[in-house]
């Protein structure tokens, strides 16, 4: 039974992934324009507040863009063509979502980087040391030996 | 000749300048920097087309401002920096009454707020469009009153001034636009 | 006269502090401990010098001395007497001098505790924090003076920001953060001084865990009373929006954290020596960091200070903390050595090892989206914008990681693990975890992030939960303990490990909440005429009716305040206001938050029109927040009971510092 244990839990959440995967990728219905208009506002800086977004500031400058992006859809814009519609009078400056490829790629790559420099780093070492039961005594031993008095409390 | 061991030093020790020069760059070029003037990317454009009812009752087309260098000043009665560049547009627009027209865009304000501003500070005479919902701002890419658009007789924008406009601003302005101020 | 002395203050504090650093270092070098005591003493006086800066600051804002320009421009004859105290740290120059005065604190602090203690180590610990607050007397004296005069004197102030003055919690998220912040320079100075006496040994590195935390734990406690002043006061419906504030208290407590964890690696195994003492330095340079992005104005943000030349004080003390940290560090590279990885792959050390990856990519990522404005107008002159938008969804995936790695860690033996540990330790928190994900389903939890790390947490808490009762389990077998007090004697007797494992729930706890109300929120906006009814989950409000006062506590304020009944849960009066400042120049809402342990009802007035009597309101039901402020708490109170002193611990250190 305690065999079974951990393939059984795996097996769960792998059926379980399955599900969410189905769930994922069934067709949902296709946003309504208020919900698109949500999304684009959300996604705009506010132009005289900080750091806030189009959909959450209120401000007079918000409310208008607001409108005028429930206005531009009604009208039968693309969420593409309403966003480009407000670079070319604001900027780049007015997308919250830099549109630069480096900003989206650099933090994940770093982060590859240091995860894999770090997995190299623990499997080069342990297959350059001696075997665990010819090392020397100290390193591991001294860890498992404060972990035994730990438990058993001094 | 370096020994691989002093190799290995002098790189360990180039760490230091690969980290902080840049580091340096970064910050004081940044110190020089003012994060709230945004260059408007309609400089060097054509004017959106806008066309509403003013203040005076009038149908105003943005079409009529061709021909001749014009000023387009955002404002409104609850802005209290508009109360202050006032008199500046009223001067600029009593000098050049022959060879610029200047156009008032009434942001986010009643047509009464807005009269009462124009009755108590001065009116120049020059249409004031109502733009009551902000949609004719948004499509100038405006981001708060007063902001003020320099446009010259070809309908291209040539400028544009976020915050109240002051002597010297309108002067280079004038001049880029081929005006004597 | 109160004013005078007070910028004399100042100026005789620059003169001690540098006299202590000087003459730590002499003493450093001869041994002579009359030159040490008297260094230590120039410290103590320092502190009380910029005590009584303080203390003359604060008197002159509530006398109202309109002679001193910090106190025309931050203060009004109106502003009630605890806006006028809080005002000490509302703005800019008197910021800096509430820093310092903390700075000073914390130095006198460690200075005191550690004068009979690590006699070789001290001297040089107390020249870089005395150096520390040399650089901010120094600012006050030059660029930030607070008691800089202004001619002619004003018969009436400007009032304090209306955004600082609009909430008591100004009082409270402040403090803790600038404790946090200056309290970071004490593992900074504890790392120089190893690395100069090379004396990077077991009894450094728990002096530097320990100065850590205590910093860590006020960090932790401001950024969370920052979120919850967030949501308080600016009515967005929102507790946290990535603001370069945020962002600059965020930095430094993401490597403390990351340090916090590998020093445990670090001292069980006597090695990550280098990379210690590259997170206490980057921790230190970031609190700097954050500092100079919130006080030289080169990034927009919410409460950001006017530009001013302390950004390039501030820039120079940043480049020489680094460069000397890196310097320093690359010159003791030899003696730190550490070039065998202290564990298995599969281990507890590789767990924490991943987590610190883990932590430092997301200060990559939000370090590099606060400054990306900043490098694309350098490099193209261009204007760029970086939101919360991108950083939930650069930052989400790495915290989920980090997440579930809170729970392998524990769950994994130090050294290495084997197939059968694994076997034996992963089966039941995964089964916890996807039956936890079913039943919440089942309830009618939806979407992939609540339900994502509702399992997650599930999953952290069996685990750790399970690691409690196996020890106490084995405590009760072998003395006879019952259950509750086996717990207790067990947690007590190892406050480390099981401090820390009640962070951790605070963690799962504050994860829960924040996906729960980020995706499980509702809102909606309305006009109402007086009469009219608003309805939103279980909630119905009815608009009553507008009025319009001044504050009775400061008659400059007016305040226009939107009349509410509510039925349904808590029901009842509210009001929700707009308040216009004399010196603002938009009106300053005033949210209404009705807590539950449920959800928040959270109303904000948008609008009002006076001739019709008609209101706009915007209204949120924001799922579990309360429990985001209490998770933030229980974190707090798992690294206060870490790092509480326990009767044997400190029986040796007496024992030690006697024998020494």
């Amino acid at each position: 039974m305690r065999r079974l244990a951990l393939p059984l839990a795996v097996a769960a959440l792998l059926a379980l992934g399955a599900l969410v995967l189905l769930e994922a990728i069934r067709p949902a219905a296709p946003p309504t324009a208020a919900d698109q208009a949500l999304q684009i506002a959300a996604e705009l800086r506010c132009p005289d507040c900080f750091g806030l977004s189009v959909a959450e500031s209120q401000t007079a400058a918000a409310a208008a863009i607001r409108q005028q992006i429930v206005d531009l859809i009604a009208a039968g814009r693309t969420p593409a063509q309403v966003r480009a519609y407000f670079v070319a009078r604001y900027g780049e400056w007015i997308l919250l979502l830099p549109s630069s490829p480096l900003a989206w790629w650099l933090p994940p790559a770093a982060l590859l980087v240091g995860a894999g420099l770090l997995a190299w780093w623990l499997r080069r070492g342990r297959s350059a040391a001696p075997p665990p039961d010819q090392a020397t005594p100290s390193d591991d031993l001294r860890g498992r030996i404060r972990d035994e008095v730990e438990q058993l409390d001094a | 000749m370096a020994t691989p061991a002093s190799r290995g030093t002098i790189v360990r020790w180039l760490v230091v300048p690969i980290v902080v020069v840049p580091l340096a760059w970064l910050l004081f070029t940044g110190l020089g920097r003012d994060p709230r003037n945004i260059p408007s990317p309609l400089v060097g454009h054509p004017l959106p087309v806008f066309a509403a009812g003013t203040l005076e009752g009038t149908h105003f087309v943005s079409a009529e401002l061709r021909g001749r260098p014009a000023v387009v000043n955002v404002w409104a009665s609850w802005c209290p920096p508009c109360v202050d560049e006032h008199p500046l547009l009223l001067d600029l627009a009593a000098r050049h009454i022959d060879d610029l027209s200047v156009v008032g865009i009434v942001y986010q304000d009643t047509a009464d707020g807005a009269r009462g501003f124009l009755a108590r500070y001065g009116n120049g005479g020059w249409p004031n469009v109502v733009d009551a919902s902000g949609a004719i701002a948004v499509n100038l890419g405006v981001t708060g009153p007063p902001e003020t658009f320099f446009i010259d007789a070809d309908g291209i924008v040539r400028a544009r001034h976020v915050g109240p406009l002051t002597r010297a601003v309108i002067a280079a302005e004038l001049t880029a636009l081929g005006i004597v101020p | 006269m109160i004013p005078t002395l007070g910028h004399l203050a100042v100026v005789v504090g620059l003169a001690a502090t540098l006299y202590a650093a000087a003459a730590f270092v002499v003493g450093g070098r001869s041994r002579d401990p009359a030159v040490l005591a008297s260094a230590r003493r120039a410290i103590y006086v320092a502190f009380v010098l910029v005590a009584f800066a303080c203390l003359a600051m604060v008197i002159s804002l509530l006398t109202h001395d309109f002679s001193v320009l910090y106190v025309a421009r931050n203060n009004a004859t109106t502003t009630p007497p605890f806006y006028s105290v809080i005002s000490l740290w509302a703005a800019l120059e008197g910021s800096i001098l509430f820093w310092t005065l903390l700075a000073a604190g914390w130095a006198s602090l460690v200075l005191y505790r550690y004068r009979a203690r690590l006699p070789a180590l001290m001297p040089w610990v107390g020249a870089t924090l005395a150096l520390g607050s040399a650089f901010f007397f120094a600012v006050m004296a030059w660029p930030g003076d607070p008691f800089a005069r202004v001619t002619p004197i004003g018969l009436e102030g400007n009032g304090p920001n209306a955004l600082l003055q609009n909430h008591p919690f100004m009082g409270l998220h402040p403090p803790l953060l600038y404790l946090g912040y200056t309290g970071m320079a004490i593992p900074f100075a504890f790392g120089i001084a190893a690395l100069i006496t090379r004396r990077t040994d077991e009894e450094w590195l728990a002096v530097v865990r320990r100065w850590t935390l205590v910093p860590w734990i006020f960090l932790t406690m401001g950024i969370v009373a920052g979120a919850w002043w967030s949501y308080a006061v600016l009515g967005w419906g929102g507790y946290w929006a990535w603001d370069p504030v945020e962002n600059a208290a965020l930095l430094p407590w993401l490597t403390a954290t990351a340090f916090i964890h590998s020093s445990m690696v670090a001292e069980r195994r006597g090695t990550l020596r280098t990379w210690t003492h590259a997170l206490v330095i980057a921790t230190f340079v970031l609190t700097l960091v954050g500092t100079f992005l919130t006080r030289s104005g080169v990034v927009a943000s919410v409460h950001s200070f006017t530009s001013s030349s302390i950004g390039a004080w501030f820039a120079v003390a940043i480049l020489l903390a680094l460069g000397a940290g890196l310097a320093l560090l690359i010159w003791r590279l030899p003696e730190l050595g550490d070039r065998r990885p202290p564990g298995a792959v599969v281990s507890r050390e590789s767990a924490f090892l991943f987590n610190n990856v883990l932590f430092l990519g997301i200060t990559f990522a939000v370090l590099f989206g606060t400054l990306y404005p900043i490098i694309v107008e350098a490099t193209s002159g261009a204007r760029a914008s970086v939101g919360a938008p991108w950083f939930n969804r650069v930052n989400a995936p790495i915290f989920v990681a980090l997440l579930f790695l809170t729970g392998v860690g524990p769950a994994l033996p130090w050294g290495g693990a084997s197939w059968t540990t694994v076997r034996e330790r992963f089966a039941v928190p995964i089964l916890a975890a996807v039956a936890t994900v079913v039943a919440a389903w089942a309830l009618g939890v939806r979407g992939p992030a609540p339900l994502g790390i509702l399992g997650l947490a599930a999953f952290v808490l069996v685990v750790m939960g399970d690691e409690v009762v196996r020890g106490a389990q084995a405590r009760s077998r072998s003395r006879g303990e019952v259950a509750p007090l086996a717990i207790w004697r067990l947690a007590t007797r190892n406050r480390r490990r099981y401090g820390g494992y009640l962070a951790h729930v605070g963690i799962c706890v504050m994860a829960v909440a924040i996906a729960v109300s980020a995706t499980l929120g509702t809102d909606t906006t309305a006009t109402l005429k007086p009469g009219q009814r608003l309805s939103i989950g279980a909630y119905t409000l009815t608009y009553q009716r507008l009025v319009t006062r001044q504050l009775p506590d400061d008659a400059r304020v007016t305040e226009t305040r939107a009349e509410l009944t509510l039925a349904g849960p808590q029901s009842g009066a509210l009001a929700t206001a707009l308040r216009d400042y004399p010196n603002s120049s938009t009106a300053i809402a005033t949210p209404v938050v009705r807590s539950a342990l449920g959800e928040d009802l959270y109303v904000t007035l948008l609008g009002y029109d006076s001739a019709k009597g008609t209101a706009t309101l915007r209204v949120f039901v924001n799922p579990l927040v309360s429990w985001i402020w209490a998770g933030g708490a229980i974190v707090a109170l798992g690294a206060i009971f870490a790092i509480w002193p326990d009767r044997r611990r400190v029986a040796v250190e007496a024992a030690t510092a006697v024998a020494a």
